[in-house]
């Protein structure tokens, strides 16, 4: 029942003294605002402190710790100089959002972040080994700079699933990175309501001279990018063995297996244009279940396709 | 609850100040708070030791003497001491705003905020979230060989494989282990998340990696290139309407002609047919493979056997 505050509370003692060993005399609310905790906390955690030591546990074999008009000393706390090393998945972590920052276009290469993960790669011994790639779409910059300044702008987007383009006005709230793409979370006028739009997708982008007010336009949708829902269309294809990676790579309502390798799966798939693409790269190693008119739909693309090499 | 608090942090500093390995016994006698019955304080220091592994605190098991079969444990400092960074204010504000705005899903999640403390605490404020990663149980494990140069051995695919890694990669919402396979003698990438293990290490320094190695040269992004087919040069036929985008996947070296109506001709090289007919098959009726002969055929062949009755499918 204890152990876990225990490690928590001797992890945050081990990082705060020797912050306070080197930075003799620190405030108690600069002190917690640093290590993200409340000065009730960190008092606690220092009341504790003088009991620590080497034995005999003498007075001076013991950490002596101070506070005046709320400043903080220690003393004789030399063995508690540094903090612990970083654990691999502390190094990770840092490592992979700094980079990941880096990699966001426009970012300083010869900046503090930069230099602040060149000194972090040498001490974890790493060098250059790891690369953090979100991509670069054409219009990624003017929506930033839109969802910055909470400027509208008029977008010709390109919707994958009907392959068209259309014409909106948006509100762009936040741009970010997910899954592998750019998004930009935004109220859309033209649906009247809030939509995620993929940057590569978006083929222009029109100041419209006007700004929205980012307090009265809603928070960001966010979350999950998609959401089925009952009225979805569902279709399910028996698939062979080679053509698994499906599985991986759309999210499935059921998966089943055939016991001959072959897998039965039923997916959501509402719009035409993005069915039409995976049953015609799937070829024979797809064959549609049901509807039977999704087998038809397939057999028209094919054929619509066909006249380009007529 | 405090005192074992206090008995954990008098077991470090012990530890981290003795000259040889302490015994068990020779433990108990100088941390207080271990009950006095043999076999509570070898329950209770076990604990305490399991604890403070948890916190990623290293606590050495050596023989106390050369030669000797009794062992003791000790902390080498050298090893439980992050090495000074001397980051500036500027840099912890950077490192801040990177450990808020990207965010790392799952297990790994706190974890960059943790590390930050370590380094000296939270300067500046915090950013909201730009972009992000999900998290994949081998990393932190894949991370560490890496950067410790140990060859790892992990089952990928129902396939026991071993890896020297010389990089790890973020690419299209994935990451990958990048490095030389010793049984396929090649390098070779794998997706952290496929693997299907944990990931068993070697000893430490068991490789060099090579000079300026750059993971993200070294995984070909383009699938159609991605195989081992003989080479061929394609051109395709994209249609105004995603010509800019097309242009902006594959390169402007890519092009090969631009037509008065907007569209253009792309080069694509191919040692991969079914990926090159996946691309192309992506752009539905906006694209045509134009040459050579040989790869149109096969395009005009698959699309007929799917224009018309299946094998199988039936018509019943």
């Amino acid at each position: 029942m204890t152990r876990p505050d225990a490690a928590l509370r001797l992890r945050r003692l081990l990082t705060i003294i020797p912050w306070i060993v080197d930075h003799q005399g620190s405030r108690l609310d600069d002190l917690a605002a640093r290590f993200g905790i409340k000065v009730s906390d960190l008092e606690r955690d220092l009341e504790l402190v003088p009991f620590c030591g080497l034995p005999p546990y003498t007075p001076d074999r013991l950490i002596d710790c101070e506070i005046v008009d709320g400043r903080v000393f220690l003393r004789f706390a030399e063995y508690f100089g540094r903090p612990l090393r970083l654990t691999p998945t502390e190094g990770f972590a840092l490592l992979a959002a700094g980079q990941a920052l880096l990699a966001v276009p426009g970012a300083d290469e010869n900046g503090s972040l930069a230099a602040a993960l060149g000194k972090l790669a040498g001490v974890l011994g790493g060098g250059d080994g790891m690369a953090v790639e979100l991509g670069a779409a054409r219009y990624l910059e003017p929506l930033r700079a839109a969802a910055a300044a909470s400027e509208r702008v008029e977008i010709d987007y390109y919707t994958f699933g009907r392959d068209e383009v259309t014409t909106r006005r948006i509100d762009p709230r936040a741009v970010f990175a997910a899954a592998g793409q750019w998004y930009v979370d935004a109220y859309c006028h033209r649906a009247g309501d809030d939509r995620l739009f993929r940057v590569d997708r978006v083929r222009a982008v029109r100041p419209t001279g006007e700004h929205f007010d980012p307090a009265t336009s809603g928070g960001p949708s966010g979350g999950e990018l998609f959401h089925p829902r009952p009225s979805d269309r569902r279709v399910a294809l028996l698939l062979n063995a080679d053509v698994g990676w499906v599985v991986e790579s759309y999210p499935m309502e059921s998966v089943e297996e055939m016991g001959d390798g072959r897998l039965k799966v039923v997916l959501v798939a509402n719009e035409r244009a993005w069915l039409e693409r995976l049953l015609l790269r799937l070829g024979p190693s797809a064959e549609v279940l049901e509807p039977a008119e999704v087998r038809t739909e397939a057999e028209e693309a094919a054929r619509r396709l066909l006249v380009r090499y007529g | 609850m405090a005192d074992r608090l206090e008995r954990l942090t008098n077991l470090i500093a012990v530890l981290l100040e003795t000259r040889r390995p302490l015994t068990l016994e020779e433990i108990v006698e100088r941390v207080p708070g271990y009950p006095g019955e043999r076999e509570s304080y070898r329950r209770q220091f076990e604990r305490d030791k399991a604890t403070l592994r948890e916190i990623g605190v290293p606590i050495a098991l050596e023989a106390l003497y050369a030669f000797d079969q009794e062992t003791g444990y000790r902390i080498h400092r050298e090893d439980y001491e992050l090495p000074p960074l001397d980051l500036t204010d500027d840099e912890r504000v950077a490192l801040h705003l990177a450990v808020t705005a990207v965010r790392l899903e799952g297990g790994a999640g706190g974890a960059g905020r943790e590390a930050l403390l370590k380094l000296g605490g939270l300067e500046g404020t915090a950013a909201p979230t730009l972009a992000a990663l999900p998290d994949v149980p081998a990393l932190p494990a894949l991370f560490d060989a890496y950067r410790r140069r140990t060859r790892v051995t992990f089952t990928y695919r129902n396939d026991t494989r071993r890896l020297d890694p010389y990089g790890i990669l973020f690419r299209n919402g994935h990451w990958y282990a990048v490095g030389f396979d010793p049984d396929r003698e090649g390098i070779r990438a794998f997706r952290a998340d496929r693997i299907e293990s944990t990931i068993e290490p070697g000893p430490a320094g068991a490789f060099d990696r090579p000079e300026g190695f750059d993971p993200a040269s070294a995984l070909r992004d383009e699938p159609w290139r991605f195989g081992d087919e003989a080479p061929v040069e394609a051109l395709v036929l994209v249609s105004p309407t995603q010509a800019g985008w097309v242009e902006a996947d594959l390169g402007s070296k890519a092009v090969a002609e631009r037509r008065d109506d907007g569209s253009v001709v792309v080069r694509m090289a191919v040692t991969n047919r079914g990926a090159f007919r996946s691309f192309v098959l992506g752009l539905l009726d906006h694209a045509e493979v134009v040459a050579p002969p040989e790869l149109r055929a096969d395009m005009v062949a698959w699309l007929t056997a799917l224009a018309g009755e299946r094998p199988g499918a039936g018509s019943a």
